[in-house]
């Protein structure tokens, strides 16, 4: 039999077929086995009876002067006497010619006869018979042949039955309640069975919730006290998130390595070319500039994709923007810039790597604060379960027409102002990788208001 | 004004050292993070230009030492890794400004500029003090519109005065200002520097305090 690829698939489906299969094949035996062995014993039972009763009757057999069998006593047993009780004895006389003429009976056959059949008996023998009796019910039979001392010409057979239903009827009792008994004791196996897949299944629906929680940053790690039948799984996939979060770090500080290496010969070739004069010096320069915005952009990129394929981090909004806002202070002192971070809740939290919410947030706060005129505004909230950071300044702002090409990779608004032109760029990007936008609009200020929308954690 | 570099990469630092001395700097150089942090802490600077990739110590480490131990001067740091974690993590360890490599040295210079006058107090590029004007942008200075020629070290004293006007300066206080570490100190040769701009200025702008130093006189 092969199980619909489903159900075959199924742990708990598995363990629940083995266990029911062996619990109904273990019960059927043991119901047979019980059955059968009560049968027996209750059969034996009867004969010994039917035994204790022939041996009475052959004790208190006497024959009259005339040769006729009479009892010196009666038998004690009541039934003898209540007719059709379903207990009989009767005395015929041996030969074939005699069979089942019942000279002498008990009472319980009242005036019949029971009907036996010719049969040769050698002294001492017991015979077994199945007869039927009165009202035709099935009766077990057994007979032994006595010589009498005073005639022991006229031998006499001595025949004890018995209604078999006294035999059946104590089976059939004891069968309908091991039955009932086997059908309880069967179900409480089985509820324990289902109970015992059910708890022993339970660490892996754990699992899954404990992975789930992983790959949406809830956690960084498995937990470590699973069953020790599960634990090396979880061992070695807590092993290849650490591997995981190796590679990326790795890649990162590859990343700033690389950046590091490129950028102080090209701060050395920048500085030789501004002293310089000609056409050569101009070159320098104008490649050198080229040569820094590619290596930014690419740099951030590299980095970005790296981390947006392992989203387990979190990253607290409201101590990445403190920071920021607090380099912005310092870095403006000068112009009096007030930069104010909006009371927002301390749980609210980014889906992502701290570098990435500092990168997209630095870029925007470096943007306002550098067109800001006073004042510069930061607000974050949890819109749907979405992130939405915005920030505002009180600059001159930029015209519709041109914001869609700020978001453009290396398009500078002012040439004049200092950085790279790749802020809003990088901003852009960085947030398509996060799944999130990043939208340009009139501030209630008077600048620019910067819209970034992120998946929150 | 004298200014620390502390700078692994040795073009670069023999570069910003002759950019520096180009405006009228005393500068001293350090390759590594660890002689970097010790002439940090023993010396007096006006400001220090601090690369944060170093060898044997980094730069934010340098720099929370040199915080720890009060050292106050204002500095600069500059940051090859352009992410904005290193930039928090410098102005937390009490950076003043940085700089992203690669940068242009006039906008060092400026930057510069503006963190020695915001650590003086001074809101303006230009010094005044009565007729005369110092223009930290370009190391000029001017007595009522005519344009002065000065030696540079004549330069850094008037520099260092206009910086702290009104202020007793002692003269060890301008021999720790004026010169870079490895130059051969003689205390009479601030006396001459003083007496030559003395000559070239009105009357009356520098005041020997004796036995103490000089005072910059504060405008009439």
């Amino acid at each position: 039999m092969r199980l619909p690829a489903t159900l075959r698939d199924s742990l708990r489906v598995r363990l629940l077929a083995g266990t029911l299969v062996w619990i109904l094949a273990s019960l059927l035996a043991a119901g047979w086995g019980l059955s059968g062995l009560f049968r027996h014993h209750v059969t034996e039972q009867f004969h010994a009876e039917l035994r204790t009763h022939l041996d009475q009757l052959t004790a208190s057999l006497a024959l009259d002067a005339q040769g006729r069998p009479a009892l010196s006593t009666p038998l004690s047993d009541p039934r003898l006497s209540r007719p059709y009780s379903g207990l009989y004895w009767q005395i015929d006389r041996a030969g074939a010619l005699h069979a089942g003429t019942g000279v002498l009976r008990s009472r319980s056959l009242w005036d019949d006869v029971i009907a036996v059949p010719a049969d040769v008996l050698v002294d001492g023998e017991i015979h077994r018979h199945r007869l039927t009796g009165p009202q035709g019910a099935r009766l077990g039979a057994i007979e032994r042949i006595v010589f009498t001392e005073n005639r022991p010409d006229l031998p006499l057979r001595l025949i004890v039955a018995a209604d078999e239903r006294l035999m059946h009827e104590p089976v059939e009792r004891f069968n309908d309640a091991l039955w009932l008994a086997l059908a309880v004791l069967g179900l409480g196996l089985v509820i324990a069975a289902v109970v015992q897949v059910v708890v022993g299944l339970a660490p892996l629906r754990r699992l899954r919730r404990e992975l789930a929680a992983v790959r949406n940053g809830g956690a960084q790690q498995l937990a470590d006290d699973f069953p020790v039948e599960i634990r090396p799984l979880v061992e070695e996939f807590n092993a290849v998130l650490v591997q995981n979060a190796e590679i990326v770090a790795r890649a990162r500080t590859q990343a700033g390595n690389l950046a590091h290496a490129l950028k102080t010969p090209l701060t050395v070739l920048a500085n030789a070319a501004d002293v310089g004069e000609g056409e050569l010096a101009r070159l320098v320069r104008d490649q050198v500039d080229a040569a820094r915005k590619q290596v930014d952009y690419h740099l951030t990129r590299a980095r970005a994709a790296a981390a947006t394929r392992f989203p387990a981090a979190r990253t607290p909004v409201h101590a990445a923007a403190e920071g920021l806002v607090r380099v912005m202070r310092r870095i403006h002192a000068e112009r009096g810039l007030e930069v104010v971070v909006a009371p927002m809740p301390e749980t609210l939290t980014f889906r992502g790597e701290e570098q990435d919410l500092q990168e997209m947030l630095g870029n925007l706060l470096d943007n306002a604060c550098k067109w800001a005129t006073h004042r510069v505004t930061v607000q974050a909230a949890d819109a749907a379960g979405k992130l939405v950071v915005t920030i505002d300044d009180d600059g001159k702002g930029i015209p519709a027409a041109q914001r869609e090409a700020m978001l453009r990779r290396g398009v500078r608004a002012d040439e004049q102002a200092p950085g790279s032109g790749l802020g809003l760029a990088i901003v852009d990007d960085l947030a398509r990788l996060y799944g999130g936008c990043i939208e340009l609009a009139d501030s209630p200020l008077g600048g620019l208001r910067a819209v970034l929308t992120l998946s929150a954690a | 004004m004298r200014v620390l570099v502390v700078e692994d990469e040795p073009t670069l630092a023999a570069q910003l050292a002759e950019a520096l001395r180009g405006a009228a700097y005393a500068v001293d150089v350090a390759h590594n993070g660890v002689d970097g942090h010790y002439a940090g802490a023993v010396e007096t600077y006006d400001a220090v230009v601090l690369d944060l990739g170093l060898p044997q110590m980094d730069g934010i480490t340098v720099l929370k030492k040199w915080r720890a131990a009060g050292r106050g001067m204002p500095v600069l740091i500059l940051t090859a890794r352009d992410a904005w974690h290193e930039k928090v993590a410098g102005i937390d360890a009490g950076a003043d400004d940085y700089l992203t490599k690669p940068f242009h040295m006039e906008e060092l210079l400026a930057r510069l500029r503006a963190l020695i006058r915001r650590a003086g107090g001074h809101a303006s590029a230009e010094l005044v003090c009565g007729p005369v004007v110092l223009d930290t942008r370009n190391s000029r200075v001017s007595v009522d519109g005519r344009a002065l020629a000065l030696t540079s070290h004549e330069y850094r004293v008037l520099d260092y005065l206009m910086h702290h006007p009104g202020k007793l300066v002692s003269r060890s206080d301008l021999i720790e200002h004026i010169y870079a570490q490895d130059f051969d100190r003689d205390s009479n040769t601030v006396e001459v520097f003083i007496a030559r701009l003395r000559k070239k200025l009105p009357p009356g702008t520098i005041e020997t305090v004796r036995g103490l130093g000089y005072r910059l006189a504060a405008p009439p």
